[in-house]
């Protein structure tokens, strides 16, 4: 049986973190994610985040955050809920102000 | 007088092209990616600085910054000997990248002083980006200066090693002392490397690494020679080791290093000069 000769390297877990990097645009523009780097600390990931994510003037703001000080929430089953909540939507009111005047008109007709 | 300030443009141009150069041999090399991109990074920074250089002296010359950059023989760059020594390993790679960036920065503080307006301007253009290189330099330097044992051997070894031709970059340029007095240069080469040791030394010894300086080795010599001395002691011992002590540079002595340097630069350039890119 052959032996594979590649084996993966071991990264020395205390030496580097990952940082996640977010930048943007403009004063006017928010913070998007844009990609990550590994540093062992905050000010070398700044500076990593820099050559690797404005080297073609995408942007001159970054925040770099430590990936395990990100608190982070997640539930695949939101797209089916378990009640009716197109309430919550903008589009399920569209009808209402149709519906009001016909109530108005009919409340009018009553009242002669 | 055009030709004394191109010359000095061009002197500073070959030592951001030639360092720009090594830096730009680590590419796919470096310790990890975001190295990889971030060194490839500076260093097409350094050659842009020099094309920037050239393009100020190619008016002046009536060469293009591409037959600057490429189409001289090795005896005519005048980049200092430190800029063209191989890579070697990391540790080497980083201690040139840290004393060369300081030494650019008060270089580049003092340029931006010139009486030439668009020297002044490309200098603090220059300068805000160097801001960068040092810091990338400097958080290296401290991190692997603290680190294990092994690695902070390996830097302060490399640091000796560089520190011996650091004198290269503060070698008076040709015609120094009229550039000075038509205030095109600010400070004489030799003050700023009596500046560079004396902030040098002081971060080395906030580091905890001991580099030992030979009493007067750098910083007396070089005071010495805002006189030209150093240009008549360069004369006298022009047989001796092209490179002595990193020296010879700016009069176009280089080590064998750089000829093996020059022709992999110019390998492309030199097989159709006249195609545009």
């Amino acid at each position: 049986m052959r032996r594979s000769t590649i084996r993966p390297r071991r990264r020395p877990e205390s030496l580097v973190e990952i940082y996640e990097v977010f930048r943007r645009s403009g004063h006017k523009e928010p913070f998007e994610h844009c990609g990550s780097v590994t540093a062992p600390d905050a000010r070398m990931a700044t500076v990593m985040a820099k050559e690797c994510f404005t080297r073609r003037g995408e942007g001159r703001h970054l925040w770099v955050i430590r990936r395990a000080d990100i608190h982070s929430w997640s539930d695949d089953s939101l797209p089916d809920p378990a009640a009716d909540k197109t309430y919550r939507f903008a589009h399920a009111y569209r009808d209402v102000i149709k519906k009001r005047a016909l109530a108005r008109s009919r409340a009018q007709a009553d009242a002669r | 007088m055009s030709d004394i300030l191109a010359a000095i443009l061009i002197a500073l141009a070959d030592d951001e092209l030639i360092i720009g150069h090594r830096h730009s041999e680590w590419t796919g090399f470096a310790p990890h990616m975001e190295e990889d991109v971030a060194f490839s990074s500076i260093a097409q920074d350094e050659i842009g600085h020099a094309s920037a250089y050239y393009s100020l002296a190619s008016t002046m010359v009536g060469q293009t910054p591409d037959q600057l950059a490429f189409g001289r023989e090795p005896g005519e760059y005048h980049n200092a000997v430190l800029c063209e020594r191989p890579n070697g390993d990391w540790a080497y790679t980083l201690a040139r990248h840290w004393l060369y960036d300081n030494a650019d920065a008060l270089r580049l503080e003092a340029l931006e002083r010139s009486s030439r307006p668009e020297l002044a301007l490309l200098a603090a253009k220059i300068r805000r980006e160097e801001r960068w290189h040092s810091l990338h330099a400097e958080l290296w330097v401290k991190r692997v200066a603290e680190g294990s044992v092994e690695g902070r051997g390996k830097l302060l070894h490399a640091l000796a090693e560089a520190f011996a031709e650091v004198r290269g970059l503060f070698e008076p340029f040709d015609n120094e002392e009229r550039a000075i007095a038509q205030g095109w240069l600010t400070v004489p080469s030799p003050v700023l490397g009596a500046r560079f040791v004396e902030t040098t030394t002081a971060a080395l010894d906030d580091l905890g690494l001991p580099v030992e300086i030979e009493p007067g080795a750098i910083t007396t010599e070089l005071i010495a020679s805002s006189s030209g001395d150093l240009i008549a002691t360069d004369e006298e011992s022009a047989s001796i080791t092209p490179a002595g002590g990193g020296l010879g540079g700016r009069y176009g002595r280089h080590s064998d290093d750089f000829k093996a340097l020059w022709a992999a630069m110019t390998a492309t350039y030199k097989i159709e000069p006249e195609a545009t890119w």
